[in-house]
C-alpha cells in the first residue's frame, strides 16, 4: 500500500470510526442520565465517565489498526518506561492490556490455543500465550494489532516478559530493548539506580534510531508532567475507596486502569481521571457506595481473573462485600511522588525500579497490611495465579502472616489471570462461601 | 575392549565433612550463575544445591504453590528439613521468577538458621552490566566477610580466580572431548558434575584423568545433544543409553552453559563479571533465540550429533519459552528433537522413555 493510500484509509477508518464511537458514547451517556434506566439491586449505576472510558480504549485500538502504516510502533511491557516513546511519537501497544481485553471478552483461551498448538506450554503466563497466539494467528477482538518496529521489555514486573519478548523479537525480527531492573530484595542502592538510568539512556538512543528522529527534551518533560499528573489523579481516584461505603471497587478499577497503563503521558488521560475523581468525590459526599448495602470490605491481591471479573464481582456484591482496593491497581499510583518532570530520565530510573512486583515478598505483605488499615478492610483475597509466579510466590506466607500476626482473615483463591481453564466456578464459590462465614463470625 | 574404569569421584558428604574438619566454611549455592572464586578467596567451599532430586517436598508445601518448579520446591524443603544445616550461608543467585521468589521467601518468611544472600545477574549484553555485576560480586564478598572473618586481598582473589579458571578449562576440555571419551554417560556426568561441589584443585585431576582416556574413535551409538537444566533424576541417562543413544554435546544449564572463559579485564571483579556474562547463551540470562539456536547447532555440528533432547524440569518457564522456536530452527537445519518434562522429585515416566526411543529410532 502506498503511504498516500494508507493515510487516506486511516482517515476514512478513523473519521468514521471516531464518529461512530463518539455517537455511541453520547448515546450511553444519555442513557445513564435517564432516570430509572439503572435496575441493578447489587451495584450503584456506573460512573458517567464510563462511556468515555470505552471510547478511549476503542479509539486507542482503532488508531492501532493502521498505526504501523503511519509511524513507529512499539510493543512494551506494562511496567516499562514509556514516556520517551510517547515523546518520540510512537504508537505504544501493551500486549498485556490486549491480553486482558481478550480475557474480558472471553476469547483468551481460543487465541492461546494457537500458541499452544505451536508448542507453547500451558504452564506459561497466559498473557504471553494470548499475545503469542494473536501474533501467530492475527486473531484479536480489536480488529488488528499493528506490527511493532521496536520491542521494549522491562524486567521490573517479572523475568517472564524478557523470555516472552525474545519470542516476539525472533518472530517479528525487530530490535528488542531490554531494561533490566535488579530485583529489590531490600532497598534500592545508588548502583541499582545508576544501572537502570544508563539503560534508559541506551533505550532512548535505540528508539531514536528506529523512529528516525531525536528526542526533544521539552516534549519529554511535557509527557512526564502529564504522566505524573495522571498517576497522582489515579491514586486519588483509588483513595476514594477509603470512604465508607466505598464509591468505587477494585473491580471498577481493573477496568478504569486501562488509560493509566497504556495512555500515560497523554492530556486526555489526565482529563479523564480528573473528571472521574470529581464524580467519585461527589458520590462520597452523597454517601453512595459502589456496592449497594456494603457490609464488608476486602482487599484484593494479584491480577484480576479477567474472564470471571463479572461473576466474581456479583458473587461478592450478593453478600454485601465490597472490594475496596487492590495491590495490583495500586501499583500504577503508588509511585507518583517519585516522578520528577524536571529530571525525567533520572527519576524514571527510580520510579521503574520500585513497582511492587520488583520488590520482596515482605514488602508486599507490608503493603497489604497498610492497605487493610488505610481502607478499614475486614480481610484479604489473595488470587493465587497459576501462571503468574512472580506475583504469587510468597502468598502462602503472606496469607499466614495476615491471619496470625495481623488477625486479618485472608483467603487464597486458586485461578489464573487469563486462562479460564484454570478456574473452577464451583470450587471458587465454595471457597468464597466458607470465607464469608469466617468474615461474619 | 572393555571401557576403562572412570575415576573415583569423592561423595559430596565426604567432601563436605573433610572440608569442615579442616576448619573450612561452607556455602550452599542455588542455581545457576555465580563466581566460585569469590567464595574460595574466603576459604569457603561453595556446594551447589540443584533440588536435590527425589526428596520429600512436603516440608515446603506451606510456603510454595504446587505450580512452582521442582528445583525450587525441593530446595526449600531441603532447607527446612535441615538438609543444609551444615552450611554457613545460603546464596540464591537470581536466575528466574521462581528463584527470585525463593530468595525472597527465605529472607522474609522461612528464615533459615544461617544467613541468606542473593546475587543479581543482569540480563542483556551491555557494558553497564559488567560494572553492575562486578559491584554485585564485591557486595557478596563483603557479606561473606561477615561470616569468614576474612577480607581477601586482590592477590588472594586473583589466585583463587586462577585456580578456578584452570578447573574451568579442564571442564571445557572434557565437554569438547565427550564424543571420544569411552565412558558411559552416567559416569561422565558423575565426574563433570563433581564441579558442583569439589574444590577446583580436586576436580581438575579427576577431569584430566578422564581426558587421558581419550580415544580416536567416536563412541558407538546414536549421538545426541542434551539440553535443559539438569540431568536429574540421573536414571534418565540410563534411559538414553538403553535406547541406543550417546550424549555427545551438552547444553545443560548446570554444565555446558557454564563453560566460563576467563574475563578480559585486569580488575579481578570485572574479570569475574565478564566471565559470567560471556558464558554460552542461556535461558536464565534471557539470551536471544538466535544465539541459543546458533549455539546448540554448533554443539551438534562439532560433536556430530543427529538430534537434540530437551530434558526439562516441569514448570520451568525460562526453558519452555524458547522451545517452539528452537525446535523449529533445529528442524530447518535437519536436527530432530524431543522434549521430555519431568518433576525432579519423581522418576522418569514410561511415556517419556517411549518418546525418547521414538526420536532415536527416527534418526538411527
Ligand atoms: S502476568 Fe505475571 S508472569 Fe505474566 S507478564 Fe504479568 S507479571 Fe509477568
Ligand atoms: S528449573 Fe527453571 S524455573 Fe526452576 S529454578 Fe531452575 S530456571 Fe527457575
Amino acid at each position: 500500500m502506498t503511504l498516500g493510500l494508507a493515510k487516506y484509509q486511516h482517515l476514512a477508518v478513523s473519521f468514521l470510526g471516531r464518529g461512530a464511537l463518539r455517537y455511541e458514547r453520547l448515546r450511553q451517556e444519555a442513557k445513564l442520565k435517564r432516570k430509572g434506566s439503572w435496575k441493578s439491586e447489587r451495584f450503584a449505576p456506573p460512573l458517567s465517565t464510563s462511556p468515555r472510558l470505552k471510547e478511549l480504549i476503542s479509539l486507542h485500538y482503532l488508531k492501532g489498526r493502521t498505526a504501523d502504516e503511519r509511524g513507529p510502533v512499539a510493543w512494551v511491557t506494562s511496567g516499562a518506561p514509556v514516556e520517551f516513546l510517547v515523546a518520540l511519537g510512537y504508537y505504544v501497544l501493551y500486549p498485556e492490556n490486549h491480553g486482558a481485553v481478550c480475557g474480558i471478552r472471553r476469547v483468551s483461551e481460543k487465541i492461546s490455543v494457537h500458541a499452544e498448538d505451536a508448542g507453547y506450554s500451558r504452564d506459561l503466563c497466559s498473557y504471553a500465550r494470548t499475545d503469542i497466539g494473536a501474533a501467530l494467528s492475527g486473531e484479536t477482538p480489536v480488529g488488528r494489532l499493528p506490527r511493532p518496529d521496536l520491542l521494549v521489555a522491562c524486567t521490573n514486573i517479572c523475568q517472564t516478559v524478557l523470555l516472552w519478548y525474545q519470542v516476539l523479537a525472533a518472530h517479528f525480527r525487530v530490535p528488542l530493548v531490554i531494561i533490566d531492573t535488579p530485583f529489590l530484595y531490600g532497598e534500592a542502592t545508588e548502583r541499582d539506580i545508576d544501572f537502570v538510568r544508563k539503560q534508559i539512556e541506551e533505550a532512548v538512543a535505540v528508539a531514536e534510531r528506529v523512529a528516525g528522529r531525536s528526542l526533544s527534551e521539552s516534549r519529554l518533560m511535557q509527557v512526564t508532567r502529564r504522566s505524573k499528573e495522571a498517576t497522582e489523579l489515579w491514586l486519588k481516584v483509588m483513595e476514594t475507596g477509603k470512604a465508607k461505603p466505598a464509591p468505587i471497587t477494585a473491580f471498577d478499577e481493573f477496568i478504569h486502569m486501562a488509560p493509566i497503563v497504556e495512555m500515560r503521558g497523554e492530556q486526555f488521560t489526565v482529563d479523564y481521571y480528573r473528571a472521574m475523581l470529581q464524580e467519585l468525590e461527589a458520590r462520597v459526599r452523597q454517601g453512595s457506595g459502589a456496592v449497594l448495602r456494603e457490609r464488608k470490605r476486602l482487599i484484593w491481591d494479584n491480577l484480576p481473573i479477567w474472564p470471571r471479573v463479572r461473576w466474581l464481582s456479583e458473587k461478592l456484591a450478593d453478600r454485601g462485600v465490597s472490594l475496596v482496593a487492590s495491590t495490583y491497581t495500586n501499583a500504577w499510583g503508588e509511585l507518583a511522588d517519585l516522578v520528577d518532570p524536571e529530571h525525567p530520565l533520572e527519576s524514571a530510573a527510580k520510579v521503574y525500579l520500585h513497582p511492587i512486583l520488583n520488590r520482596g515478598t515482605g514488602h508486599k505483605l507490608a503493603t497489604m497490611e497498610k492497605m487493610v488499615r488505610d481502607y478499614q478492610a475486614d480481610g484479604v483475597i489473595l488470587h493465587s495465579d497459576r501462571s503468574c509466579k512472580p506475583y504469587s510466590i510468597g502468598q502462602m506466607d503472606q496469607r499466614e502472616r495476615l491471619g496470625t500476626a495481623a488477625g486479618v482473615p485472608a483467603l487464597l483463591l486458586e485461578a489464573d489471570h487469563n486462562d479460564p481453564r484454570s478456574f473452577s466456578e464451583e470450587q471458587a464459590a465454595s471457597r468464597l462461601a466458607a470465607f464469608f462465614e469466617v468474615l461474619e463470625a | 575392549m572393555a571401557p576403562p574404569n572412570p575415576p573415583l569421584v569423592p561423595r559430596r558428604d565426604e567432601v563436605i565433612r573433610r572440608h569442615r574438619s579442616s576448619g573450612g566454611r561452607l556455602a550452599a549455592v542455588l542455581p545457576i550463575h555465580y563466581s566460585r572464586a569469590v567464595f574460595r578467596a574466603h576459604r569457603m567451599l561453595p556446594v551447589e544445591v540443584w533440588g536435590p532430586p527425589g526428596i520429600d517436598t512436603s516440608p515446603g508445601d506451606a510456603h510454595l504453590q504446587s505450580y512452582t518448579c521442582g528445583i525450587v520446591r525441593s530446595s526449600l524443603a531441603f532447607v527446612l528439613s535441615g538438609g543444609l544445616d551444615v552450611a554457613d550461608i545460603i546464596v540464591v543467585p537470581h536466575g528466574c521468577d521462581s528463584l527470585q521468589g525463593l530468595g525472597s521467601v527465605l529472607l522474609d518468611f522461612a528464615k533459615p538458621r544461617q544467613p541468606v544472600a542473593t546475587l543479581y545477574v543482569p540480563r542483556g549484553p551491555r557494558s553497564a552490566s559488567v560494572v553492575f555485576l562486578a559491584e554485585e560480586l564485591r557486595a557478596l564478598s563483603r557479606r561473606l566477610s561477615e561470616i569468614s572473618g576474612i577480607e581477601p586481598t586482590l592477590d588472594e582473589l586473583r589466585q583463587a580466580i586462577a585456580r578456578e579458571e584452570s578447573a574451568d578449562r579442564a571442564l571445557a576440555d572434557l565437554l569438547d572431548a565427550r564424543p571420544h571419551l569411552p565412558f558411559a554417560d552416567a559416569d561422565f556426568y558423575r565426574v563433570a558434575r563433581a564441579r558442583e561441589y569439589l574444590p577446583a584443585e580436586d576436580f581438575e585431576p579427576l577431569a584430566r584423568a578422564m581426558l587421558a582416556e581419550r580415544v580416536a574413535a567416536k563412541r558407538p551409538g546414536i549421538p545426541v545433544v542434551l539440553s535443559g537444566l539438569v540431568p536429574e533424576p540421573m536414571n534418565f541417562l540410563g534411559a538414553v543409553a538403553d535406547a541406543g543413544g550417546v550424549i555427545v554435546g551438552d547444553d545443560l544449564a548446570c554444565l555446558g552453559r557454564r563453560r566460563y572463559a576467563p574475563g578480559r579485564s585486569d580488575d579481578p571483579w570485572k574479570h569475574l563479571a565478564e566471565s559470567l556474562l560471556d558464558a554460552p547463551p542461556d535461558s536464565t540470562r534471557g539470551s536471544s533465540t538466535a544465539d541459543r539456536l546458533a549455539w546448540i547447532e554448533k554443539l551438534a555440528t562439532d560433536s556430530g550429533a543427529k538430534a537434540v533432547v530437551f530434558y526439562l524440569v516441569k514448570f520451568c518457564e525460562p526453558e519452555l519459552f524458547y522451545l517452539p522456536q528452537l525446535r523449529q530452527g533445529l528442524e530447518e537445519r535437519g536436527l530432530k528433537s524431543v522434549v521430555i518434562e519431568t518433576d525432579i522429585a519423581e522418576s522418569l515416566s514410561h511415556q517419556a522413555v517411549t518418546r525418547l526411543e521414538a526420536l532415536l529410532e527416527s534418526v538411527s
